[in-house]
């Protein structure tokens, strides 16, 4: 069990202006999973690189268990990586392939058969060990990876996005089982992806990096429902911000015009923000109504999409799917509940 | 039909060579030889000059590939793999020996090789033969490495293998083909090396073109093709045994993803 604690860590490279980390400070709890989401390019696999030890902070400390590994070779760290493609080596057998750590730390050829047949166990493919790694599916491939990465008992598990060239299915048991591994074994983790549904569905906490640093971390679905800041709340899928003046539970907008709000204790400039699903459609006027017309809907099958016109703007409101689908140009009440409004400054 | 046109154009220089080198005297207007014998090959088989000159080749061939992957594996790793200020001038440094004419390259090595006595011995000869060897095994390798993925050794890396480790049980195993390219190239170069060998070694080391050439001067056809042929039997032989490595890339012989 570790922990793994950042530090300030500062990061350029040369042919950037600007540092892809700056001043980045995270603690991940033993045994915890931390996702990193973020934009592609924004040093998150730059990160990963700084705690196997492929590349060095320009300042800053990283540590397991409280202590500095930046002295350490890399492969002293026992950090291991699973990235996007499996890396199998080819000229091995799927059992040579999860014994090579063992190998190279002493272990006994006896000791290593029982170690790999109880990893091939534990990843759902026993039997295999004699298997080149090109006969394996790419989901199986990750699955031994993974078994070759966790074999040698590692400090930290890095996951570069390992999910990203697989089939939505085979994604989804994948992301299963090495959630339920983790935890099984108890071994801190690091995921780093560009894809929420993925860091919602895997992370004890997700992480939001923006410009070097993160921006916000928190459980997800406290992330997910109230996010603290604009650029959060975008990423987790917030469309709509009201920009106004709130005072005693009312927020007067230039463009919205009057909304209740929930939040007594608001006063001042302040940017609003509600989910596309909290949005309310329907006929009849009430509390925080504003007049619009339906300019397209789309079915998903958990939901449907609308657009709605309100004047030159125009809004997105997801509604359950057992609603009727409305025609276009269809005058609409959006109601945008009060209880959903949350301040994002 | 035009396979066979092909072929034939391959073939044909290499079947009058075996024609000439099995016929004992062959005039016009025969179309084929009138007596057949294998003589020549005999003589030169049991010419203890003509073996040693095989032998020394194949040895000066093998020692200069060698060299040659050794010392433009660094230089092609980092051309291949990294970007860095001034990489063109690198590269045109590494392949100057190329367009400047041998002979302007030998006459310089010569004189250099006079000077530090390595002139006439064998080292001299390795030294002056990887001159034109390096630009091609750089060339090469460098196109592998630019396919080559790192992650391979940074998983290694992160399993504890030690850099060393990892060089001898990962990256070596996965540049075979490569490397074996890389230095079939060298080898022929250096294997059909006769100008450096010439100026360098000054006659004393006797490689099998400083024997073709001299018995080209000689001027019997049927030793000439013999010993032709045999110039053309190892290089030829090496080829087949790689071929299944040519044009193969390290990095795509697995994943099925």
């Amino acid at each position: 069990m570790t922990t793994l604690t950042f530090t300030h860590i500062t990061k350029s490279y040369p042919k950037r202006d600007t540092p892809v980390l700056d001043d980045f400070l995270l603690d991940v709890q033993s045994g915890e999973l931390v996702s990193l989401l973020g934009p592609s390019g924004i040093g998150k696999s730059t990160l990963l690189k700084l705690i196997a030890g492929i590349e060095r902070p320009d300042a800053g400390d990283i540590r397991f268990d409280g202590e500095s590994v930046l002295s350490t070779a890399p492969n002293q760290r026992e950090a291991v990586f699973m990235f996007q493609k499996a890396y199998l080596f080819p000229f091995l057998n799927v059992g040579e392939n999860i014994a090579f750590g063992l190998k190279v730390k002493g272990f006994s050829t006896k000791e290593r058969l029982i170690k790999v047949a109880e990893m091939l166990d534990l990843i759902g493919l026993p039997g295999i060990e004699k298997r080149p790694p090109n006969e394996l599916s790419g989901g199986e491939q990750q699955r031994v990876a993974l078994a070759r990465s966790l074999v040698i008992r590692p400090k930290v598990l890095l996951l570069d996005e390992p999910f990203n060239s697989l089939d939505r299915p085979v994604r989804l048991s994948l992301q299963e089982a090495v959630r339920n591994i983790q935890r099984e074994l108890g071994i801190t983790t690091l995921l780093v992806t560009h894809d929420l549904d993925e860091a919602m569905a895997m992370s004890d906490r997700m992480a939001l990096m923006m410009g070097g640093k993160v921006a916000a971390i928190d459980k997800p679905q406290r992330l997910f429902q109230k996010p603290p800041c604009v650029e959060t709340a975008k990423f987790v899928g917030v469309k709509l911000f009201i920009e106004g003046v709130a005072s005693s539970g009312t927020l007067v907008s230039a463009e919205w015009g009057k909304l209740k709000i929930e939040d007594e204790q608001k006063v001042g400039r302040s940017i609003f923000a509600i989910r596309p699903e909290h949005i309310r459609i329907q006929k009849e006027k009430c509390e925080n109504a504003l007049a619009g017309v339906v300019k397209n809907c789309v079915y998903r099958g958990t939901q449907i999409e609308m657009k709605i016109a309100l004047g030159e703007r125009v809004l997105r409101a997801h509604i359950p799917a057992k609603n009727e689908i409305m025609p276009a140009e269809e005058p609409v009440q959006v109601i945008l509940p009060k209880e959903h409004l949350f301040a994002v400054n | 039909m035009k396979r066979f046109l092909i072929w034939l154009a391959l073939l044909a220089p290499l079947l009058t060579l075996g024609l000439f080198a099995l016929s004992k005297g062959w005039f016009y207007p025969e179309p084929f030889p009138a007596q057949w014998t294998s003589q020549a090959f005999s003589r030169l088989l049991n010419d203890s000059r003509t073996l040693k000159a095989i032998l020394d080749s194949l040895l000066l061939a093998f020692i200069v590939s060698l060299l040659s992957l050794i010392i433009g594996y660094p230089a092609a790793r980092e051309i291949g793999l990294r970007d860095f200020p001034g990489k063109k001038y690198v590269w045109l440094a590494i392949f100057l020996p190329t367009v400047i004419p041998p002979l302007a390259i030998g006459m310089g090595l010569s004189i250099l090789a006079l000077q530090t006595g390595l002139a006439g011995t064998r080292l001299g000869i390795i030294l002056a033969h990887i001159v034109p060897t390096l630009p091609y095994t750089v060339f090469t390798l460098a196109g592998v490495f630019a396919r080559y993925d790192e992650n391979y050794e940074y998983q290694a890396l992160a399993l504890g293998a030690s850099p060393t480790r990892i060089f001898f049980t990962v990256t070596l195993r996965l540049l075979a083909p490569g490397l074996a390219v890389a230095g079939l190239f060298a080898f022929l170069i250096s294997w059909s090396q006769y100008l450096l060998t010439l100026l360098v070694g000054g006659g004393r080391v006797l490689t099998l073109p400083v024997l073709l050439f001299s018995a080209v001067s000689g001027g019997n056809p049927t030793t000439i093709s013999a010993l032709s042929l045999l110039f053309l039997a190892p290089p030829v032989l090496i080829i087949a045994a790689t071929a299944r490595f040519l044009g193969e890339n390290p990095n795509d012989i697995h994943e099925r993803i």
